[in-house]
């Protein structure tokens, strides 16, 4: 008997991620706005005997803000907008029915070369059918045994399991 | 660890932005430090060490009208040929300077080269910022100075000369 369809993006997931990527989204910007009017202000206040420790200061300021934008960028922010992207994709497209016993694989890699997926065979008889669930997801489909997964694209979007 | 790996996995982002940002800091400051000879002296010293942000700030406390910074560069042979070096406005040089030099710098009055520093005495121009040699120096103007007609050439020497 087949139990109810768990997303494994709900509503709720959604609106949290959104908030997350629109809560970087600021902080970074304000990091670089705050980054820039520092240097500004350290170059307008530069004179002829100060000229060299302001430089040296500015190119401190500067790179150190850089450097905390580009980090957060690429492991927070760019992470969190392509499973975002990826999340949407997976509720809003058509999606083939997957039957069968469920095997969650230690295969683990990155689409978009951000977001972190793992390998999920689903077995039915002869068939074996290789899909891809996003790491960040994966523990909900941890110990299914029977079960019907719904994917786009390869990509698991929801689960029932099976039992009796 | 795990941000070690990342910094890591991005170092040749971190490299570059380094470099950008030194770079881009680099021209700004030379805007910011800099201007066009209309609107500033520069002092060329023939001597072994002079303190030359000092000297420039303590000379730019009484600045002629007009001006926007004093400059001050040991005397380097490798400047002979560059233009900023043609328009420099005011030069110290030994005694035993080279003729070739001289055919191009003008005395600051009629009676002759006037003596930045005595050797005998010991008491000359600017002693606490200038290092000079065990010999006779004088200040000269720059035939190639913009500013021999507004007299801020002359000024500035002349408050040179006044300097402890």
């Amino acid at each position: 008997m087949e139990k109810e369809i768990i997303e494994l993006y709900t509503d709720a997931d959604m609106e949290r991620m959104g908030l997350h990527v629109r809560r970087w989204r600021r902080i970074l910007l304000a990091v670089a706005a705050v980054g820039l009017s520092v240097c500004i202000a350290l170059a307008a206040s530069t004179d002829t005997l100060n000229a060299p420790r302001m430089e040296l200061a500015t190119i401190a300021v500067s790179t150190v803000a850089g450097w905390f934008i580009i980090y957060k960028w690429v492991f927070t922010l760019s992470p969190a907008r392509h499973e975002l992207a990826h999340a949407e994709m997976l509720r809003r497209e058509e999606r083939e029915r997957f039957e069968g016993t469920v095997k969650l694989t230690d295969e683990q890699f990155k689409i978009r070369k951000s977001v972190p997926v793992r390998r999920v065979i689903v077995t039915n008889g002869e068939v074996e059918s290789r899909l891809l669930v996003c790491a960040s997801r994966a523990e909900a489909l941890e110990g299914l045994d029977e079960a019907v997964l719904y994917a786009c694209h390869g990509y698991v979007a929801a689960y029932n399991e099976v039992t009796g | 660890m795990k941000v070690l790996k990342n910094i890591l996995s991005q170092l040749h982002s971190f490299v570059l932005w380094l470099l950008a940002s030194a770079v881009f800091w680099g021209w700004i400051f030379t805007l910011v430090t800099d201007t066009s000879p209309a609107k500033k002296v520069t002092i060329y010293c023939d001597v072994p060490a002079v303190e030359d942000r000092l000297l420039a700030a303590e000379l730019e406390k009484d600045m002629p009208e007009g001006l926007r910074m004093v400059q001050v560069h040991a005397f380097n042979y490798v400047m002979l040929d560059t233009a900023s070096f043609d328009k420099g406005d005011i030069f110290i040089v030994p005694a035993s300077e080279d003729t070739d030099l001289l055919m191009d710098l003008l005395p600051l009055g009629e009676g002759g080269p006037t003596k930045a520093y005595d050797a005998a005495s010991g008491k000359g121009a600017a002693t606490e910022y200038i290092q000079y040699t065990d010999e006779d120096y004088y200040i000269y103007l720059g035939s190639g100075s913009v500013h021999l007609d507004d007299g801020a050439a002359l000024d500035v020497a002349q408050t040179l000369l006044e300097l402890p």
